[in-house]
């Protein structure tokens, strides 16, 4: 199994945000992950990606268990995020946000960049090449050199995923990253998915535009106050009746 | 228009080194040049400062502290061992770079405020250290006696050749911070001072860095403190007091946090104030007080953000300046824009 999440728990004082949820996730797929607001699932992120210790439960990936591993760690052994709330970093360039995650990969020692002039121009060079592939992706390179909180919302959101990629994950977790998209800004999303997905990484995704999800995703865990209540692939939880109360319902409503 | 800004930069920099060069014959007296002496060695502080604070977003309010352990390593070797300036300032390097990630081990704990609070703490846990271990640092007496270095006989024994001394560190110490500060380092630095809790998601171990800024800014000041133990001769406890850290951290302020070169003109500018402000004794605390009020609440970016905001209208009247010398016609005019 690629990503198996087992009887994650993770409590807040008295509250339950995340209850006892098991899944797994295949590689190669576009996992959805949906649920209404509050429901858990930047809760379930923020344990994958290290941020939050689960109460309990286990989390195995690539058949090594990384629960409670720091966050840093967990980027190495392969995972990259991005966030539900804009959050690049705001002294730096679109080029230099994404420069920053390549550092973990960097080969040249830290006192050779910290003090031989050549070694660092030539890792910075580097870095530069790789980061510029992935701008072209994105389609964002001609902001490279632009601050990259000045950006318009769209583009930022290309930023965080061109930052996340530069780790050369393994699998990527999207926490919303339609958000505040137009309808011509989410197809182009779309697209990057698939591109993402055919380059060999996993993605996994949370996502209240339900035309993207059913669109892009191949299988999608449901959960509802914390819980799971459902999986399997889009016909199948487009069906089930306790989706449709819990979600699929309310958004009737509005 | 002949001149490029290159050749223009060039022959500003000509200038100023010829400047810096010739400065000690021009000075009216030692006391000048010692002066200017101590504006190098802040300088270094300074360095050292805005890596962690300016840069890396690390309050080390302990750089007064760190600066005495680079001083007493120097000055303890030098009259116990009988070490020169060449030996004794590698391992000063050496000792301010350790007690430095050691002061900066709280800041895996505690951020911005506290840690202030803490390491300001340590900065005077050392100082009483200083001031009760009298047998090994002689306690309020001190250290005196610390030799002049020599260099292959040659005695840099006045004010004049120990200047040419800083001059050489203080242009040693600002291209390794520049080094430091251009690649993965300098990147990581700024990542975990923007946002320290999303660092670690792009696989920056931010507490590893976060010591890293520390260690570093103690190696700056452990240098510093060699430098000065064996310029000034003597050293005592309550030249590192807090209220000295305070200083350091106010001159790198008004310059400019976040910018070498603001490290550069603040430790010019206030202690050479400092010296009009003699007058007024501890009233001078007040003056920096204002001026750190001054930039936090107007300026963060300290004088050198003020040299940003004034760029525009210095280029705007350098080229009305220009036009005006040299006749432009209307057509060539909108060239210039
Ligand atoms: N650090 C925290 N401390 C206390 N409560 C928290 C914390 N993080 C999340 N919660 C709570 O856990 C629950 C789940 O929150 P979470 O952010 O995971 O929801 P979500 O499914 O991502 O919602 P949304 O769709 O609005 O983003 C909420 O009730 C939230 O208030
Ligand atoms: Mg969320």
């Amino acid at each position: 199994m690629f990503l198996e999440l087992e009887h994650l728990t993770m409590k807040f004082g008295g509250l339950v945000a995340v209850d006892d949820i098991s899944f797994s996730v295949n590689k190669g797929e576009i996992h959805g992950l949906i649920g209404p607001n509050g429901s858990g699932k930047t809760t379930i992120f923020n344990m994958l990606s290290g941020y939050y210790k689960p109460t309990s439960g286990k989390i195995v990936f690539e058949g090594k268990n990384i629960t409670g591993l720091p966050a840093h760690k967990v980027t190495q052994a392969g995972f990259a995020r991005t966030f539900q709330n804009l959050r690049l970093f705001k002294s730096m360039t679109v080029l230099e946000n994404v420069m920053v995650s390549m550092g973990h990969l960097a080969k040249t020692q830290l006192l050779n960049v910290m003090f031989n002039p050549i070694a660092a121009q030539k890792e910075n060079d580097l870095f530069t090449e790789k980061a510029m592939k992935l701008l072209d992706l994105l389609d964002i390179r001609q902001y490279a050199h632009n601050l990259a909180v000045s950006l318009p919302y769209g583009t930022q959101r290309r930023v965080e995923i061109a930052r996340a990629l530069a780790t050369e994950p393994k699998i990527l977790l999207l926490d919303e990253p339609a958000a505040g998209l137009n309808e011509v800004e989410t197809n182009e999303l779309a697209e990057i998915l698939t591109t993402i997905r055919q380059s060999g990484i996993t993605i996994f995704l949370v996502e209240h535009d339900m035309k993207l999800v059913m669109g892009s995703c191949h299988e999608i865990t449901v959960i509802d106050y914390g819980k799971k209540i459902a999986e399997g692939d889009c016909d199948c939880v487009r069906s089930d009746p306790r989706v449709i109360e819990a979600y699929l319902g309310k958004e009737e409503d509005l | 228009m002949k001149k490029n800004p290159k050749t223009l930069k060039l022959i500003l920099f000509s200038i100023a080194g010829i400047a810096l060069l010739i400065f000690p014959l021009l000075a009216k007296n030692s006391y000048q040049v010692h002066i200017l002496n101590l504006v190098g060695i802040y300088m270094m502080l300074s360095l050292g400062l805005n890596i962690a604070m300016g840069y890396a977003g690390q309050m080390n309010l302990a750089m007064g502290a760190l600066w005495a352990v680079g001083a007493y390593t120097a000055g303890l070797l030098n009259q116990r061992l009988g070490l020169s300036l060449w030996l004794t300032l590698p391992c000063a390097i050496v000792a301010g770079g350790l007690v430095g990630g050691f002061v900066g081990l709280p800041a895996l704990k505690v951020r911005a405020h506290y840690l202030s609070i803490v390491t300001i703490g340590l900065n005077e846990v050392i100082n009483i250290i200083l001031v009760n271990e009298t047998k090994l640092t002689g306690g309020v007496d001190g250290i005196s006696k610390i030799a002049k270095p020599a260099l292959f006989g040659f005695k840099i024994n006045t004010e004049q050749r120990y200047y040419y001394l800083i001059l050489i560190a203080v242009i040693a110490t600002f291209l390794i911070s520049r080094q430091i500060l251009s690649g993965r380092v300098g990147r990581n630095f700024r990542a975990i001072r923007d946002d320290y809790k999303t660092a670690p998601a792009m696989g920056v171990n931010a507490g590893f860095y976060k010591l890293l800024a520390f260690i570093i800014s103690g190696c700056f000041a452990g240098a510093a403190g060699a430098l000065y133990a064996h310029l000034n001769a003597y050293i005592s406890p309550d030249i590192f007091e807090h209220k000295t850290t305070l200083f350091i951290m106010t001159l790198t302020m008004v310059g400019g946090l976040g910018n070498l070169n603001g490290s550069l003109i603040g430790s010019f500018i206030l202690p050479v104030l400092q010296e009009y402000l003699r007058a007024i004794q501890d009233w001078q605390y007040v003056v920096y007080g204002l001026a750190i009020m001054v930039v936090v609440l107007f300026v963060p970016g300290g004088l050198m953000q003020v040299f940003t905001l004034l760029k525009p209208y210095v280029t705007m009247l350098t080229s009305r300046f220009n036009k005006l010398k040299s006749g432009t016609t209307v057509g060539e005019d909108s060239n210039v824009s």
